[in-house]
């Protein structure tokens, strides 16, 4: 009996964590969006490129992914607009490091929820992305 | 030795021709010489407008008549316009205005360097044409007009009217106004085309320093999409590693000297990070969309930004508003800059205690947008006013020295200017001014209309 309802318990755990994807091709950069998030009783999947992306939002199925804009091969644009194709339900924040009117407002047409530049102010971070899970919430 | 001799034979050849000239000519041959004298020091002369000055000049004096005017072709050659006039106002010479096309340019045209005279040629012509022709000649109030031609082509008109009406000149003295008019015309003709190559020469300059300007722009929009692009990452990762220590939970309390460290360096790297993103946005062709902003809402909005700290330094700020301030089209974060620029930089000039005054008019004459920005604060050496829009210049040691050349760009963008006048210890005063640019107005048709309508109203 006790052993069930610590079964219970802890998928009820998971279940209730929200769970993010962190797309940067700088590796120190998604260690330490990592490590806050997961301060933060997140689950973080981490990927370092556009097709990497892809597959860990099939495997995790994140309710936010923060994606960068610059990377090599498939760019943070291309990605986003697979993402949106694929998986609609998803909220995209772009982060950039150098923001021009053109890519972000190509972002922002592709459907992208958000943006936020370079360096990253976490506290902003985190209620953005806390936003975007209340609405998620409300709307299932 | 030898160059006494031409000198004294120089000099003897003129006293032969003043001699000749007393005993054998009559008084108006002296006026002659005088003027061919002139001709020949004009030979030297290439300044167009000397060159006319002396010759409207002396030709009326010397000849006692009452108009004379020279006109030559102007650059684009669509008309004849008053290089000089003899009797004549400045302001009603300049007024006169012939097309290549009037009578009197297309009658010269067919008679060639003979000298015209008012009333053979006009009885010569049927009535129309005739009237037509006079007009033109009432227009230079001229009696005579003595054509100037090189090759074949024509380069002034000398036109002239006498002081008393039934003047008459005689056969010799049609034949020297030829001869003075083929004297002055390569001189008028030379002069001509030095003008036109001089204004070359400054349109060339003028825009081989805009490529140099434009180059430099380029320069710098390269370097710091670079810079950005290279410098953020890293930037991130720092303020991003001293966030996650700052803002870590369930971990025991930071020492305070740690917990400060760490503050200043998530600002400094901000702080980084705005000069690279600020040289990006302002060294960048490309313009964010433009709308019809209201130029007042835009200054209370940036002005609400300083209040705070202009209230704790005892700044007096009065904004002086033109009632009748159009809607202006513009990048809403371009104009805030511009303000949030100009009155920083005033705050900062100012310091603890001081007044600010910011001028918003529209003058409607010029169809310009002012904005005009003056503080009480140190004002600005001399020797500094010309370098104050350069990129980073500044007299503060830790600012970056980007806001006027930024707000000086944007305004170029608006096709506008900027200035600034200072004096040490008393303030300064910038001055802006923007098209209010009709040709936008005029395209926007309707959608202007609706807006003015919604600026009326707002009032």
């Amino acid at each position: 009996m006790s052993l069930i309802n610590f079964g219970h318990t802890h998928a009820g755990r998971n279940a209730r964590m929200n769970k993010l994807l962190i797309v940067d091709d700088e590796i120190e950069i998604c260690e330490f969006l990592k490590s806050f998030f997961e301060d933060r009783d997140f689950k973080v999947s981490v990927a370092h490129d556009g097709v990497r992306a892809l597959e860990q939002i099939a495997l995790c199925q994140p309710e936010v992914v923060l994606l960068d804009i610059q990377m090599p091969g498939m760019d943070g644009l291309q990605t986003l607009k697979k993402i949106k194709e694929l998986y609609p339900k998803v909220k995209v924040i772009m982060v950039t490091a150098v923001e021009t009117q053109e890519k972000i407002e190509e972002a922002m047409r592709l459907g992208a929820d958000n943006y936020i530049t370079k360096p990253l102010s976490l506290e902003y971070l985190e209620k953005d992305v806390q936003d975007k899970i209340d609405i998620l919430a409300k709307g299932s | 030795m030898t160059v006494i001799f031409v000198v004294a034979y120089k000099n003897t050849e003129r006293l032969i021709k003043k001699f000749l000239e007393k005993y054998f000519f009559h008084k108006k041959t002296f006026a002659q010489m005088t003027l061919m004298d002139l001709a020949g020091d004009l030979a030297v002369n290439l300044d167009l407008q000397e060159i006319a000055n002396l010759v409207v000049n002396t030709f009326g004096e010397v000849l006692q008549l009452k108009t004379v005017a020279l006109l030559v072709p102007d650059p684009l050659q669509s008309h004849f316009e008053v290089a000089s006039a003899f009797g004549w106002s400045i302001s009603a010479s300049k007024k006169i205005r012939l097309a290549s096309d009037t009578p009197l340019l297309k009658k010269v045209h067919q008679t060639g360097p003979h000298v015209l005279m008012r009333g053979p040629v006009l009885q010569s012509l049927s009535w129309q044409e005739a009237n037509a022709l006079a007009r033109d000649l009432d227009s230079l109030q001229a009696a005579w007009v003595i054509p100037l031609f090189v090759k074949g082509e024509l380069v002034g008109l000398l036109a002239f009217g006498a002081l008393v009406p039934d003047t008459v000149f005689d056969q010799g003295d049609f034949h020297f106004f030829r001869e003075f008019a083929s004297a002055i015309a390569p001189c008028v003709h030379n002069a001509l085309v030095v003008k036109r190559l001089r204004q070359l020469n400054f349109e060339l300059q003028d825009s081989q320093s805009q490529w140099v300007q434009k180059t430099k722009l380029n320069a710098i929009e390269k370097l710091a999409a670079g810079i950005a692009h290279e410098i953020h990452n890293p930037l991130a990762i720092i303020s991003g590693k001293a966030q996650v220590l700052l803002m870590q939970k369930g971990s025991k309390q930071l020492d305070p000297n740690v917990q400060d460290a760490l503050n200043t360096i998530v600002k400094q790297t901000r702080r980084a990070a705005d000069i690279t993103r600020k040289l990006l946005m302002y060294s960048q062709g490309s313009r964010g969309p433009q709308e019809w902003i209201t130029l007042e809402k835009v200054l209370d909005e940036t002005l609400s930004l300083l209040a705070y700290q202009a209230s704790m330094d005892k700044i007096e700020i009065v904004r002086n508003l033109d009632p009748e301030l159009p809607l202006f089209f513009a990048n809403m974060q371009e104009i805030r800059e511009i303000f949030l620029n100009l009155l920083l930089n005033a705050v900062e000039a100012v310091g603890s205690e001081g007044k600010i005054v910011v001028e918003l008019k529209y003058l409607r004459d010029e169809e310009l947008i002012e904005i005009v920005c003056s503080d009480t604060g140190k004002g600005i050496p001399a020797e500094h006013l010309d370098k104050v829009f350069n990129p980073f210049y500044t007299t503060r040691h830790e600012a970056v020295g980007l806001g006027l050349f930024v707000t000086k760009q944007i305004v170029h963008r608006y096709g506008g200017s900027i200035r600034v006048e200072s004096q040490v210890g008393i303030g300064s005063m910038f001055i802006l001014q923007m098209p209010y640019t009709a040709e936008v107005v005029k395209s926007m048709g309707t959608e202007r209309a609706g807006a003015q309508v919604l600026g009326a109203g707002r009032k």
